[in-house]
């Protein structure tokens, strides 16, 4: 088993403080008791658990953060907000991830190609609620 | 008593009956409930970011036009009702965040000049579960009850947008109980299930239905194994994912069971007119249980 040497540079600093400013969160807040993991309905599909995640965002590891699919298979359920011990609201987190990912590196994000018969049949909130969580309309 | 009342998007769209069978409730137990002129689309989702003033915009604007309402109905109060629980929360979130951050609320209102109407932080939101839980009762929806639902094993799917976060919660999070208190008071039976509030994959529907599948799987064959013959829902989405996908995955799942909105039920124990319900909309008929339980027809 090999450890990353751990480095908190400027890089690693910024990353984090963008979290925190996007979210509004204090992501050092987080003790890794794993309660959003436990209760997120799709820990399953995720690359990363979510406390992992947090975890690389208090490191700053930017690319390991973005690289997994963790904050785009979360549907914003918020059960893991409104459970979090440390009431760090785990959600926004997830949203500042994303939106770190639209607003800095949206050329990452791939474009969808939705067949007609499939927008005539969803329902528009679903649609515009998944254009909002990841595109930047 | 007036209250008035939001529809979002979905409610003149797919969820015709939803809208038909509330109104027509709501007027049966005199909470009625009047559209709001010149209402917008609320955003769906709220932002969760804080510097995102933009996204906050929507919202405002609707409650700025229902406090206008307000004043015109005169016998109403200073609050605004959704049924749609996606609207609920997003009105309920943004409205209570302008109102600890009057700064932010400053800025919307300046971009909302041109409406020459201004949010004053005045306003309550409302989901049609709370007019009925604190303004109705349930005692007074049980004396509507002419068709008691005997036989319906109802599973209370509320989903996570009534009860997520604290700002947008109409009931306990952990254990709510005013969807089965009300379907109680309609004659019919409740189960007590853990799913209640299991995330349906939302609106990962566009382009990750096997997400979606997998919540709907676990959902429906939870509610089966706990003896429900049906699932209320209050949220055009949850709706869609539960029913039509059930239909998708037929050659896995097999039986389906329907999916109401709580209204419809409430519609046809108070023997209301048919038509409010649109089955027609519904993805799994709901018409071959309702006549099973000897439920349709009874009084037009």
């Amino acid at each position: 088993m090999s450890y990353d040497y751990i480095e908190f540079g400027e890089t690693e600093k910024e990353f984090t403080s963008k979290i925190e400013e996007i979210s509004g969160q204090n992501i050092f807040s987080c003790y890794q008791c794993g309660k959003c993991s436990a209760g997120c309905a799709f820990s399953n599909l995720m690359e990363k658990t979510i406390n992992h995640t947090i975890q690389l965002v208090q490191l700053g590891k930017k690319e390991k953060v973005l690289q997994s699919n963790t904050h785009w298979v979360c549907a914003s359920c918020l059960t893991c907000t409104v459970r979090c011990p440390r009431e760090i609201d785990v959600a926004a987190v997830m949203e500042a991830i994303r939106e770190y990912t639209l607003r800095y590196e949206p050329e990452t994000i791939e474009r969808l190609d939705l067949p007609e018969e499939l927008l005539k049949k969803i329902p528009n909130i679903a649609l515009v609620g998944s254009f909002r969580k990841k595109s930047e309309l | 008593m007036k209250n008035s009342y939001f529809p979002g998007c979905n409610l003149k769209t797919e969820a015709k009956g939803f809208e038909e069978s509330a109104i027509a409730v709501s007027k049966a137990l005199d909470a009625e409930l009047v559209e709001m002129p010149e209402w917008n689309c609320c955003g769906t989702v709220q932002t969760m970011t804080t510097d995102n003033l933009m996204r906050r915009i929507a919202p405002v604007r609707v409650l700025s036009r229902a406090s206008k309402h307000v004043k015109e109905l005169k016998d109403s109060q200073n609050q605004v009702t959704t049924l749609c629980s996606m609207c609920n929360s997003t009105l309920k979130i943004v409205n209570a965040e302008v109102k600890e951050n009057p700064n932010d609320l400053e800025k919307i209102n300046f971009q909302l000049e041109n409406d020459e109407l201004i949010y004053e932080g005045d306003m309550e939101v409302k989901h049609f579960l709370e007019i009925l839980r604190d303004d109705v009762g349930y005692e007074n929806i049980a004396k509507k009850v002419t068709n008691p639902l005997e036989g319906m094993n109802i599973a209370s799917y509320y989903g996570c947008m009534l009860l997520h976060p604290d700002k947008a919660k109409i009931d306990d999070e952990e254990m709510p109980t005013v969807m089965e208190s009300i379907v109680l008071s309609l004659g019919a039976e409740v189960v007590d299930w853990p799913y209640f509030k299991q995330c349906c994959g939302s609106y990962h529907i566009v382009d990750r239905d096997d997400i979606v599948n997998s919540q709907v799987t676990k959902i429906i064959r939870n509610a089966k194994k706990t003896g429900a013959n049906a699932l209320i829902v209050a949220c055009p989405l949850c709706a869609y994912n539960l029913d039509n996908q059930q239909l998708e995955m037929q050659g896995v799942e097999k039986d389906p069971i329907p999916i109401f909105y709580f209204t419809q039920l409430m519609a046809i124990a108070m023997g209301l007119p048919q038509k409010v319900n649109h089955f027609e909309d519904n993805h799994i008929n709901p018409e071959p249980l309702l006549k099973e339980l000897g439920l349709l027809g009874k009084k037009k």
